[in-house]
């Protein structure tokens, strides 16, 4: 690859050459890329409108140096599909509800049932909701979309251990040992009602490496183009040099469409409903002057009702109690307000983190525990 | 307006000729040039800037914008507000925007676990899988290779997505402010692959950032042969910790998502990973169920940035002689061309491309327009670039990709200018679609 095919650059330089003075683009392409497009190889030291310095081609510049073995294994935590990187371990479904309970259900709701800005786990059988990926809301805007979750939808079960072991729960990423991450795994199944090897993840199902390796994703074979074996990037290449399997559009510049190119049926379609508008900040291309300090640094005050927003309303209001419930707030009051400063300010098992994730000072993190208890 | 006769007008005349003319025409403009009726007291009176000190050269030792551009700002919509703003996107106001460059401060903002803080003394990027000697480098080193700066945009492949049902954002900010557009400095991947050696069995690359949410995604070989990069510098300085602080995978023309941020390690395998953002997400689904995976290139596209519903023509005079403006851009390619229709997309005319025309690029381009007072315009510009691509209808695109597939929306996009110069966003499609083109 890194051998320039010279059959390439002669046809585009002869190209180039036959192309008018009034044409816009003269740079040399390579029209053989893997997306569908062109790249620029190196002619006459420059790709396209750029200039290289290709002294160094050829020269060995040795920076760095080896990782030891143990660094190599530190930051090795990819999970393939094969089971390369998937360790062994085990977890309950039961275990994992409790975990669930413990470190998700605050953002990912009851079952997996999501709300709150936080993606759904589950909706329900994942074989039956597979088949609710041919939807397509054309009409109807009520109509029943697609339901793009964990079981109806990703192809590779991988994925699931690999993002919780990695990027879960999301205010303390990295803090669950293999055995809690394969239980909440059992759990994420069984809650979508998935089988392996024909038998149901039930309650009392325990999941283990060999176990979770035969996992078969009811939308396995949902995608294209095929990315799997020796033959994958071939079969990406002639993917895209359809533009029909994409909705591309490829034309001769000189035969494109100037006049009456429209469908007939086409009509003017406006935003329904007013539209999204809830701009934060509120749109405006007003030039004036925002409030000033007397030293000259614009009044950035602190907003506990803003900081609120940003940081506790997808649980507070949702699974834990919303600022002025002052009912759900009354029986954790009973314990003095420092402590319920302190509960805040380090987090508590219950599924709090430590300032609500924020990265608000101590000062400004109790200015919002005041405005919740307002 | 005939540019070409202008142009070769201009070559043929001298410089005085030129004036000579020019003043001529000044002198009979001047009797249509409305006068006040009063002096301007901004004229008139002298500004208080004038008559007084200044702000010494020590105050701003990082320079900020004027205060009165306070409103230029990146903005959110609580529809695009996942994760407590930790997975989530900020938009780049690009009706504001100048040429083809973002500053850094507006340059559009996605992750998925926050903005990580990186302390650049502990950065290290390893480099491990297939290749004959794994290597891990500190960010002094990372630079120390022979380095190339390239213009290229960064575009996230769900600009536009929230819109393939019909529109929803009356404004250009939230219509297809998911990108920007900056000179990077880094170096080419294959330059440090000479040094590592390639095992011929790789045919992809891994690419992990070090945030919350440990971001990564598989690259097929061609393009870390091709023009991928690692990058350390946006416009001349250190990337924004937005944009990835200290290094960042760029990879010229493919989906924000692809250009892994807070870069952290490169593994290459003969298989692909399966990793969560290029399954679950960043899939595009279609009417048959099948949903397009590693869609890489952002394709060729284009807006009317002037005007716009944030900047409308409410003040403009019968008459007046207004630059209608845009952007084009091509993850494919280079742009070659850009069409404007003036009647939603049925007839058009040859736009004027402006500036530089670069590789897979936010392209300028322009059309001079004679304003009539009370008139109503749909218009719709129309991209072209160097793979062949041009822009489709909305109908054309739906009847392939339906309208459930979120990412890849590059149909062509109208403003209608009402009859009081207000411009709002509105789509020219068959309402339920042209189904099985």
């Amino acid at each position: 690859m890194l051998k320039f095919n010279t059959k390439i650059i002669l046809s585009a330089l002869v190209a180039s050459s036959l192309l008018s003075a009034d044409a816009i683009n003269t740079y040399a392409v390579d029209k053989t890329n893997i997306d569908g497009g062109v790249s620029y190889p190196v002619v006459n030291s420059k790709t396209g409108p750029y200039y290289v310095n290709t002294q160094s081609i050829g020269m060995k510049i040795n920076n760095g140096r080896v990782p030891t073995k143990n660094e190599l294994k530190a930051w090795d935590k990819d999970v393939m599909p094969d089971g390369t990187g998937l360790p062994e371990g085990s977890g309950s479904v039961e275990d994992g509800e409790e975990l669930y309970e413990k470190h998700c259900v605050i953002c990912h709701g009851d079952f997996g049932s999501g709300g709150g800005g936080y993606p759904a786990l589950s909706k329900g059988n994942a074989y039956e909701l597979q088949e609710t990926l041919t939807n397509n809301r054309w009409h109807d805007p009520e109509a029943d979309g697609p339901v793009r979750v964990f079981g109806s939808y990703w192809p590779q079960a991988s994925t699931l251990w690999w993002y919780i072991k990695d990027a879960m729960p999301h205010t303390k990423s990295k803090s669950l040992t293999n055995d809690e991450v394969y239980a909440i795994s059992a759990y994420i199944l069984s809650i979508n009602e998935l089988e392996i090897d024909g038998e149901e993840v039930a309650d009392d199902y325990v999941l283990d490496r060999e176990k979770f390796l035969k996992i078969k994703m009811p939308n396995r074979d949902g995608f294209e183009p095929n990315i799997d074996g020796p033959n994958a990037l071939e079969n990406v290449r002639k993917y895209y040099s359809n533009p029909k399997n994409f909705g591309a559009i490829k034309v001769n510049p000189a035969e494109r469409c100037m006049t009456n190119c429209q469908e007939k049926t086409a009509v003017v379609t406006r935003i329904q409903n007013g539209g999204i508008k809830d701009f934060e900040p509120p749109m405006s291309v007003v030039r004036d002057l925002p409030e000033v300090k007397s030293d000259g640094a614009h009044v950035v005050s602190f907003n506990p009702e803003k900081a609120y927003t940003e940081n506790c309303t997808m649980c507070h209001g949702a699974v834990a109690p919303a600022a002025g419930d002052k009912e759900a707030w009354a029986p954790l009051l009973k314990k003095g307000l420092d402590k319920v400063y302190a509960n805040g300010l380090s987090g508590t098992d219950m599924g709090m983190p430590a300032k609500g994730g924020s990265s608000l000072s101590d000062e400004e993190f109790k200015q919002v525990v005041d405005y919740i208890l307002k | 307006m005939d540019n070409t006769k202008s142009e070769k007008d201009l070559e043929i005349s001298s410089r005085r000729d030129f004036f000579r003319k020019t003043a001529a025409l000044s002198a009979t403009a001047l009797a249509g040039t409305s006068i006040l009726a009063e002096d301007d007291p901004a004229i008139m009176h002298h500004p208080k800037w004038g008559q007084s000190w200044g702000d010494p050269v020590t105050k701003n030792r990082y320079g900020i914008p004027s205060a009165y551009e306070h409103n230029n700002t990146r903005r959110n919509t609580k529809l695009l507000a996942s994760g407590n703003y930790r997975a989530s996107i900020a938009v780049t106001p690009i009706h504001e925007s100048e040429g083809i460059i973002t500053p850094n401060g507006l340059f559009f903002s996605r992750c998925h676990g926050g903005t990580a803080q990186i302390d650049p003394n502990e950065f290290r990027l390893m480099i491990t899988g297939l290749v004959e000697k794994p290597i891990v480098l500190t960010l002094a080193q990372l630079k120390r290779y022979p380095s190339v700066t390239r213009t290229h945009f960064i575009e996230c492949p769900a600009n536009g997505g929230q819109e393939w049902r019909g529109p929803q954002f009356n404004s250009l900010q939230f219509a297809k402010g998911f990108m920007s557009c900056a000179e990077w400095t880094g170096v080419y991947i294959k330059t440090i692959l000479e040094d590592l050696g390639l095992k011929p069995e790789a045919q992809w690359m891994l690419a992990e950032g070090s945030d919350n949410s440990e971001m990564g995604r598989s690259v097929p070989i061609d393009k870390v042969l091709d023009d991928a990069m690692i990058v350390w510098g946006q416009n001349g300085e250190a990337l924004r910790p937005e944009q990835g602080y200290p290094a960042r995978l760029l990879l010229p023309g493919w989906e924000g998502n692809l250009c892994v941020k807070w870069l952290k390690r490169l593994d290459f395998a003969s298989e692909p990973w399966y990793a969560k953002e290029e399954t679950s997400k960043y899939t595009a689904l279609k009417p048959n169920g099948k949903a397009i995976q590693h869609f890489y290139a952002n394709e060729v596209n284009s807006t009317v940035v002037s005007p716009s519903p944030e900047k409308p023509w409410t003040d403009l005079e019968d008459g007046d002689i207004v630059e209608i403006e845009g952007l084009a851009w091509s993850g494919m390619g280079t742009i070659t061309g850009v069409d404007l229709s003036f009647d939603g997309g049925r007839n058009y005319v040859e736009a004027k491309l402006k500036g530089l025309v670069l590789p897979k690029s936010w392209t300028r381009w322009s059309y001079i327009h004679k304003y009539k007072k009370g008139e109503t315009l749909l218009l719709t510009s129309r991209a072209m670039d160097d793979a062949g691509y041009i822009q489709p209808t909305i109908d054309q695109e739906v009847s392939v990709m339906g309208v459930e597939a979120v990412y890849h929306r590059n149909g062509v996009e109208t403003w209608e200018v009402t009859p009081e110069g207000k411009v709002n966003h509105v789509q020219i499609r068959t309402a339920g679609g042209v189904k099985n083109a």
